[in-house]
């Protein structure tokens, strides 16, 4: 061990001064989701929320079985429904959201430095708009007499059932998490000497062929830090399925929060966190390897 | 264009314009047409006269004087501002501290540090609001001001350290130790030569930290008690019962918050990015 200050640049504070920091994401961060791995194997009260102080499996056990009259456990497969429909949910986000990202990530990278400034600020004030502003937003595109609808109703068309459905619900999850995919894919291209693409095509590759043997690759990093922060913060994802799809369409968010509020199952709850946050764990654990492996370079950071 | 000649063979190049690839620019404005029509919306329904969220009756600033005049929508508004200050000022201050000394700690774990502040961006936000709400339950706290000040500062900090350590990054070492050769300590060092060239980097941080803080639903929504309800916990209540005018005008609002922020933060200091 070295002296702690020895070295350091002149300017800088002693390594104790980023305690408070650490403390405080410590105590919030790992202080929670130790409580909530402790929760999900503990019972649930007669009554109430919270938890008694007592060891058990019930609340996994629950998220497959369910007992019968009798007290014999019956394969239930509800919430593994739950499960699925947000996973695929998450996954058509994340495939859509690339579809629209990519073009544009390309597109803005194309373009001359100033113009890239303005671009790429016009994507990110969607990221820090507030989330329910942004929701909201689409009810007024797609609510009865919505945009859509006064448009449909002009053409004679007719009137359609789009606010408080899956496809809603679907479109808002889109709609939120696209500067997600554009901003880290924008970041990979935006270094990309695209000379090399041009000599590609003199070379006598096909547009597409470019494409994918040379740009593609190139966005790799991009493509990846894209779908996972696409991908994580849908499957989690709460506001849109109740405001856009009208709490019709439940999704593992939802039915999370809902455990710790009305039906009041805090450790079926904390169980349904801990699958969660270990689905994400082995996603985030088989893109490390898959990165270690082929040397790309993964950041998580926008 | 000249010809070439290979082999033998008269060759004109193949010239590929990246700027016009087929497909590219068509989708990409397809995209940003996607990104801002809702918010368009919006904001033209914002100054409808009608009592009606969607039927339009001509322009009208009414509704902006009756959320203006609201007292519930005021409160909860003047509660949001209240915490996203408290949590800004205790974020940045804390974000300031540790990336000015975070490169002390590389023997110590910086990587295990930076993963740390990283954390709340990864977690699914329903996630740590349910866990959130259960720990500050088990640690004797109750939902309140001071619960949500502590959860607010927590996911600030990762935001206002990114500007904060991409100014810091952008200096350089030798201006410091030109400072240090001219004899500065390590006191006047912080105050007339660290500080005052951060400045943008902590501007930034404190406007993101702010709108990210003022900006919280799911978090907050767990913490709030009822006489700590902040804005969007408020406003989530006012869209579940369908579209309405006033909300129009509170959505306009905060749109208008994050498009000022927004700018400033990215045009004003020429940003640096940063890979980290």
């Amino acid at each position: 061990m070295s002296e702690p200050n020895r070295g350091r640049t002149p300017g800088r504070l002693p390594w104790f001064a980023s305690l408070p920091a650490l403390v405080i994401g410590a105590l919030f961060t790992i202080g929670p989701l130790a409580v909530i791995v402790a929760f999900s194997f503990m019972t649930r009260p007669a009554q109430g929320g919270g938890v008694v102080y007592q060891f058990t499996t019930d609340a996994y056990r629950t998220s497959l079985f369910t007992k019968s009259f009798n007290g014999d456990l019956v394969f239930n497969s509800a919430y593994l429904e739950v499960f699925w429909r947000s996973v695929v949910q998450a996954t058509i986000s994340t495939a859509i959201c690339f579809v629209l990202a990519f073009p544009l990530a390309l597109w803005i990278a194309t373009r001359t430095p100033r113009v890239q400034n303005l671009l790429v600020l016009a994507v990110t004030i969607p990221f820090w708009t507030n989330l329910l502003v942004r929701t909201y937003a689409w009810m007024l595109v797609l609510a009865k007499d919505g945009v859509i609808n006064q448009a449909s109703r002009a053409l004679g068309l007719g009137e359609h059932e789009l606010l408080y459905t899956d496809l809603a619900s679907q479109l808002g999850l889109i709609y939120t998490f696209l500067p997600f995919m554009v901003l880290p894919l924008y970041s990979s291209l935006s270094g990309f000497d695209f000379r090399l693409a041009e000599a590609g095509y003199d070379l006598g590759a096909h547009k597409f062929t470019v494409l994918r043997r040379i740009i593609l690759p190139m966005a790799r990093p991009g493509i990846i830090s894209g779908s996972l922060l696409v991908f994580m913060p849908a499957l989690g994802s709460y506001v849109q399925p109740v405001l856009l799809g009208g709490g019709k369409v439940l999704l593992i968010g939802n039915l999370i929060a809902s455990q710790f509020g009305d039906s009041r199952n805090w450790p079926f709850g904390a169980a349904l966190s801990v699958i969660i946050l270990a689905l994400l764990g082995l996603c985030l654990l088989g893109v490390g390897l898959w990165a270690r492996r082929t040397g790309t370079k993964v950041s998580l950071s926008l | 264009m000249s010809e070439l000649i290979v082999d033998g063979r008269k060759r004109v190049p193949r010239i590929l314009d990246i700027r016009s690839f087929p497909g590219v620019g068509p989708v990409a404005v397809a995209a940003l047409v996607f990104l801002y029509l809702p918010m368009l919306v919006t904001t033209v329904y914002a100054f409808n006269a009608g009592d009606q969220a969607l039927v339009w009756e001509g322009f009208s600033t009414q509704w902006f004087g009756y959320v203006l005049t609201n007292h519930t929508i005021i409160d909860t508004a003047i509660t949001s501002v209240q915490l996203a200050v408290a949590a800004t000022v205790a974020a940045v201050v804390m974000a300031l501290a540790f990336a000015l000394s975070v490169d002390g700690l590389r023997r110590r774990g910086s990587a295990l540090a930076n993963a740390l502040m990283a954390a709340p961006l990864i977690i699914p936000e329903v996630v740590l609001a349910v866990a959130t709400l259960a720990f500050i339950r088990m640690i004797g706290l109750q939902p309140g001001f001071l619960s949500l000040f502590l959860a607010h500062t927590t996911f600030c900090i990762p935001f206002a350290l990114m500007p904060i350590r991409s100014r810091l990054d952008a200096i350089g070492r030798e201006v410091f130790e030109a400072g240090a050769d001219l004899g500065a300590t390590a006191a006047p060092m912080l105050w007339r030569i660290t500080l005052p060239l951060l400045v943008p980097g902590l501007v930034s941080g404190a406007l993101l930290s702010f709108v990210i803080s003022m900006d919280d639903f799911i978090i907050s929504s767990f913490l709030s008690s009822a006489g700590s309800t902040t804005l969007p916990v408020y406003l989530y209540g006012l869209i579940r019962r369908g579209p309405s005018p006033a909300i129009n005008v509170v959505a306009l609002l905060l749109l208008t918050l994050a498009v000022v922020v927004t700018s400033f933060t990215y045009l004003a200091p020429k940003k640096k990015r940063s890979e980290s």
